[in-house]
């Protein structure tokens, strides 16, 4: 089977919209079941990409890849977790607009730490030297492959997702995000329902982010910005904060239309692929949350559907 | 066994609590045995506010709660939960995206016996909510909201449940059926039960106890079949 048909901008364009679905599935754990309004996904995301990149850069490894890649992203990932443990505890008694601001302080942090850091991380500069932890031949075949266990990643996230909303613990979620004062009487700690799930969410944001750290072989801060957590949450949104194939959806349309209809396929002007589309697509992004927020609050696949899911698991 | 030689299941002393810095219960001092204890109270008696704070839901500013002896003044709710107080509020009882089936299996996170068992038991008890397992609790009404609530709280195994009004805003029908229910569930499971209502009439033909609350203040708590119009009168202000 031969991929021709799959261009350099198809590849990334595609890597994008599975990065973004996975991140919009993670924040549809926090947003859509708990009703925890996360607005620094792109910090644990950058925290998984930054600890990962250091790391791999960096450190003088007496093994190589397979083993330098699953090491560094293993801690990549536990340090994503952990500062998800931070982040979460420091929430924990918030009300949504001190979790707003928590949250987008939290990113601002990482972002300013990366910067200010540059002897460690290259600051303003970036820094090169990631590099796949296979090759294959060709570039765009080790970007191919690279895409493929991106997806089964992502697919294991939504595996999981999909899961939560069958079990106990994600009937506790709901329960926390619908009345957090009622699920406390229910001999469960809400405390540590909702800790639990800042630290799963994060440390898989942070396997994300050094999986993207993977893909564009180099750190740069600007990669830092709003606009990753803007892309998640438009798409989530768009598709329904409260439904597992909503975040999948709604990225397609958003991500997926952006980055790979428009980016790929329209004959746009050279000169306004650096300059006017990246702010477009904040633009569209951020006018695409006013209109679902102002027209379709639900999204466009609608509102939790526990009564139809329940007929199906017990067959009634 | 006379009721002074049971023991008690809930012992409060100089309870003062409120919210943000507002005292609204003042010094309140009772013991509920294994029986039906009502409070009766006019509107902002603090009828409410008492029942949050047995279930640690709102912090005392004074005094102290014992459950089965032990004080569970400082405990967090979950865990005063755990140890068997099933409270269900006035208003928001039930889980409105869950399925009616998913709120009872949520109160039944706790709990040693099966939750199968528990799940039946309820179904017994209120038998139109097996008609409506499979639909999400938000689009009840009043009466079965209560009733999945009640349900809830009971698939904790509760050994003291907290009713705040659950018959307020119900059709007189529901009104009678609640109190036949809370009736059964004090006679056949054995559960003490600490019922706020402004119904007292209704509430006074099932209450073993009944404390008038007014003005966050308790007037003694007395047998209910001893209370007199008089009394009732002075609680409620009229």
């Amino acid at each position: 089977m031969t991929f021709d048909f799959l261009d350099s901008f198809l590849i990334t364009g595609l890597f994008s919209v599975v990065m973004v679905t996975g991140l919009a599935l993670l924040l549809h754990l926090q947003l859509g079941l708990t009703r925890i309004a996360n607005f620094g996904v792109v910090g644990f995301w950058g925290i998984g990409m930054y600890v990962f990149g250091v790391l791999y850069v960096k450190v003088d490894w007496s093994f190589g890849d397979p083993y330098q890649f699953l090491v560094c992203a293993a801690i990549a990932t536990i340090a994503s977790g952990l500062a998800g443990l931070l982040v979460g505890w420091l929430i924990a008694d918030l009300d949504t607009d001190g979790v707003l601001v928590v949250t987008l302080g939290f990113a601002t942090a990482v972002q300013l730490v990366a910067t200010a850091q540059d002897d460690i991380t290259g600051g303003a500069r970036g820094m090169g030297g990631l590099d796949f932890p296979f090759d294959i031949g060709k570039v765009k075949d080790n970007e191919l492959l690279w895409l493929g266990f991106t997806m089964a990643v992502v697919a294991g996230i939504l595996f999981y997702v999909w899961r939560v909303h069958r079990s106990p613990y994600g009937r506790h979620l709901i329960a926390v995000g619908a009345n957090e004062r009622l699920a406390r009487s229910l001999g469960k700690s809400t405390s540590r329902t909702k800790l639990w799930l800042f630290v799963i969410a994060s440390a898989a944001m942070g396997l994300l982010g050094a999986m993207n750290g993977v893909m564009v072989r180099f750190l740069d801060i600007g990669n830092l910005g709003i606009d990753i957590t803007l892309a998640a949450m438009a798409g989530l949104i768009l598709g329904g904060t409260a439904r597992v194939w909503g975040a999948v959806v709604g990225v397609f349309l958003t991500v997926g239309v952006f980055d790979i209809v428009i980016q790929s396929y329209l004959p746009l002007p050279r000169e306004w692929y650096t300059q006017a589309i990246p702010v477009m697509r904040e633009a569209i992004f951020g006018l695409t949350l006013i209109i679902v927020l102002l027209f379709r609050p639900y999204g466009i696949l609608g509102d939790m559907r526990r009564d139809s899911l329940m007929r199906k698991i017990h067959g009634r | 066994m006379s009721e002074e030689a049971l023991p008690a299941v809930l012992e409060v002393a100089g309870l003062r609590s409120g919210y943000h810095g507002v005292t609204v219960l003042k010094d309140l001092d009772f013991t509920v045995r294994n029986e039906i204890f009502t409070v009766l109270g006019a509107n902002g008696a603090g009828k409410t506010t008492l029942l949050a704070t047995l279930a640690r839901l709102i912090p005392l500013t004074a005094g102290t709660i014992r459950f089965q002896g032990e004080d569970v003044s400082a405990l967090a709710p979950y865990r005063t939960a755990a140890r068997g107080i099933g409270y269900v509020p006035q208003e928001s009882g039930t889980f409105a995206d869950l399925t009616v089936l998913e709120n009872l299996k949520i109160g039944g996170m706790i709990g040693q016996r099966s939750r199968e068992e528990r799940i039946a038991e309820v179904f017994d008890l209120f038998p139109v909510l097996r008609k409506l397992q499979a639909q999400t609790a938000g689009t009840l009404s009043g009466g079965e909201s209560r009733m999945v609530a009640c349900g809830r709280a009971l698939m904790q195994d509760p050994k003291l449940l907290l009713l705040d009004e659950p018959t307020a805003g119900l059709s007189p029908l529901y009104v009678d059926l609640f109190f036949d229910k809370i009736k059964e569930i004090h006679e056949t499971r054995g559960v003490a039960i600490v019922l706020a209502e402004q119904n007292a009439t209704k509430a006074l033909e099932v209450a073993d106890r009944v404390m008038v609350l007014s003005l966050g203040q308790a007037f003694a708590a007395q047998d209910a079949a001893e209370v007199t119009t008089q009394q009732l009168k002075e609680g409620y202000r009229i």
